[in-house]
């Protein structure tokens, strides 16, 4: 094990030597197609979300470059804005032209509160990000030095204040802080506790928490991309990647961590932004095409247990299938386990082919569990699904791609598994017929 | 006969804007438990709670659904096979009030005719950041002819009344010992509504 590891580290190093003028990318994907170790992995990303380009001496002007325009675009869609926002009795003065409840189209203000709705629903969600890890509620050790003062989370609580208290997370953010400070005097007990928690959030708020940067990286993503705006779930995608990226032991990187997630996050989406999008679901490229190929994919592979869960179960493939296609299996593990995951999915030259594969390898591996399951322990089996080794399910994935592993043989020659089917299903009838004579 | 571990199943939805809390009302109601820091539902989510009413072990099969305008085609395939449906709005969040109107047309749209409703005001505890007052939810409620209850997943309040009433609404509505029609609902041989039912009963 610990020499495959070593081999593996070799093989990923050598690809990415300094000595290497052009890093072939066909290398570097068989090197991490097993997961990449920690110290590569930040510099691996890049390269295989195609953010860096393979010619290694353009990488500092590249990145310089890169790094420049994630400032402009702060400055343009954060600073400028923000600065309005934040300033809204010198806004007073303007009111003959421009005002908060104006609602003519072309009004700052409209705009503005455009913006926070979708910053609201942003906000709501990056809070929630992985909640079992503490990394996203701690503050950034490089917060933008320009975003970092204009903190989006203020704006959502300016519009709140605007719109007659519009603010629908039930949050520990600034908010609830602020008033419960001012109503503190109607529950004695939670006083002490609020006045602490008031100043904590005023000092998040005003520094940065890396749930934050994520938000406004997705901000950012949003204001660009009108027509994908900003879709629940795009958050569990953004957080791996600046996860990766915040953690880089090389601290040159780390310090641009946020800039290298919101374009290696805008890379990936080009990829998978047809899965976010309402219109396209019905379209080949939507996310009911993916989930139907699926189970195909199922069906083709193991027919057995395809007629178990769609025809036996009427088990849908949007009861977890949906979620696991559209956000690359990031909410299925825990995110040590997702990124490890990430490393296969990213290394598949033909992404994101590979996917299906690892989804069919996990109900393989849930096979027996599954076969004998009804309704509801199969649907909360694929929602929860159980703690494994990834690298277990993305070596038994490639293998299935590879047409190496052994398809599963129909117990339908097995007797008692059969009579035990039989008396299952006579069961369930009765069980029917005894609700519809009640 | 074999032991049977329910008399009924009952298949429920929840509903409503995102970050009005259902999935903390579910999590409450199933584990008893209350916990701030839920990720977003994505897609659909199920839990499973039997409960006795009536003398009768009532299994209820409770799926939970992402709140963004996204996600409505995945989730309104739901709507149909639903028996009872929860309609959750924020008593802190305008928005997530005025957008019930938006839901019970959904409602109308995808569901069966005799699915039945309920409103929740969630958040109760939060007194001083209330913007929908309890006599507005009680008058939307009122007009549509719904069920409403204000709720409290946080400290527990009217969680379990809100899932009791509505599954003795649906026992209530139950064709008591006549000979009807096999219901959709609950016998999946028979997926097909039968023709003119609409006037049925």
């Amino acid at each position: 094990m610990t020499t495959k590891y070593m081999e593996r580290l070799a093989k990923i190093e050598e690809v990415l030597l300094i000595a290497n003028k052009k890093i072939d990318l066909n290398e570097l994907r068989a090197g991490c197609s097993y997961g990449v170790p920690e110290s590569l992995r930040p510099l691996a990303w890049r390269l295989l979300l195609h953010y860096l380009p393979l010619e290694r001496h353009d990488w500092q002007k590249f990145l310089a470059e890169q790094r420049k325009n994630y400032d402009d675009m702060i400055e343009q869609i954060i600073v400028e804005p923000g600065t309005a926002s934040m300033a809204i009795n010198s806004v007073q003065e303007e009111e003959d032209h421009d005002h908060p409840l104006s609602d003519h189209p072309t009004s700052d203000w409209s705009a503005f509160f455009q913006d926070n709705k979708v910053l609201s629903q942003i906000d709501k969600d990056v809070r929630r990000l992985y909640p079992e890890i503490q990394f996203f509620q701690l503050l950034s050790k490089f917060p933008h030095p320009h975003g970092m003062k204009y903190p989006l989370s203020r704006r959502v609580i300016n519009h709140q204040e605007l719109t007659s208290q519009e603010f629908g997370a039930n949050r520990d953010g600034i908010v609830g802080c602020v008033k419960t400070k001012v109503a503190k005097s109607q529950d004695e007990n939670q006083a002490p506790n609020s006045e602490f928690h008031w100043h904590f959030s005023l000092l998040t708020a005003l520094l940065n928490s890396n749930f934050q940067i994520v938000e406004r990286i997705l901000f950012i993503y949003a204001k660009l991309n009108p027509g994908v705006q900003y879709v629940q779930g795009m958050n569990e995608l953004v957080a791996p990647i600046y996860y990766v990226f915040a953690n880089d032991s090389d601290e040159e990187w780390a310090a641009y961590a946020e800039a290298d997630t919101f374009f290696c996050f805008q890379q990936l989406m080009s990829e998978v932004k047809d899965n976010f999008i309402k219109t396209l679901d019905d379209s080949i490229c939507g996310i009911e095409s993916s989930m139907s190929a699926f189970h195909n994919m199922i069906s083709s592979f193991d027919s057995e247990l395809h007629k178990h869960l769609t025809s036996t179960l009427e088990i849908k493939p949007q009861f977890y299938a949906f979620r696991w296609l559209s956000l690359l299996l990031s909410q299925e593990f825990p995110l040590p386990d997702v990124i490890t995951l990430w490393d296969a999915l990213f290394s598949d030259p033909q992404r994101f082919a590979l996917l299906q594969y690892v989804c069919l390898a996990m109900m393989e591996l849930q096979r027996e569990s599954l076969l004998q399951g009804d309704f509801p322990f199969c649907v909360r089996l694929l929602q929860n699904y159980p703690d494994t080794d990834v690298a277990k399910i993305v070596a038994f994935a490639q293998d299935i791609r590879d047409g190496k592993a052994t398809r599963p043989v129909p117990k339908e020659a097995s007797k008692g598994s059969k009579i035990a089917r039989h008396a299952r299903q006579l069961s369930d009838t009765l069980r029917n017929l005894s609700i519809i004579k009640k | 006969m074999a032991r049977r571990p329910y008399d009924m199943l009952f298949k429920l939805l929840l509903i409503g804007d995102s970050g009005v809390g259902k999935t903390c009302i579910l999590y409450r109601f199933s584990d008893d438990a209350f916990n701030t820091t839920f990720i977003s539902t994505i897609g659909i989510d199920f839990k499973i709670k039997t409960i006795e009413l009536k003398g009768k072990k009532i299994k209820l099969q409770i799926w939970d659904t992402a709140g963004q305008e996204r996600f409505h085609t995945i989730t309104t395939s739901y709507y149909r096979g639903a028996m009872g449906i929860m309609l959750v709005y924020d008593i802190t969040n305008a928005k997530s009030f005025d957008n019930i109107a938006k839901w019970l047309r959904n409602i109308d749209e995808h569901a069966s005719e005799d699915v039945v409703k309920m409103i929740l005001g969630n958040k109760c505890d939060m007194s001083d950041r209330r913007v929908v007052s309890r006599e507005r939810g009680e008058k939307i409620a009122q007009d549509h002819g719904i069920r409403f209850h204000e709720t409290s997943a946080k400290l527990n309040v009217h969680v379990d009344t809100a899932f009791y009433d509505l599954a003795e609404a649906i026992l209530a509505k139950m064709p008591d010992s006549t000979e009807e029609q096999s219901r959709d609902t609950v016998n999946p041989v028979q997926p097909q509504r039968t023709g003119g039912s609409g006037g049925c009963c």
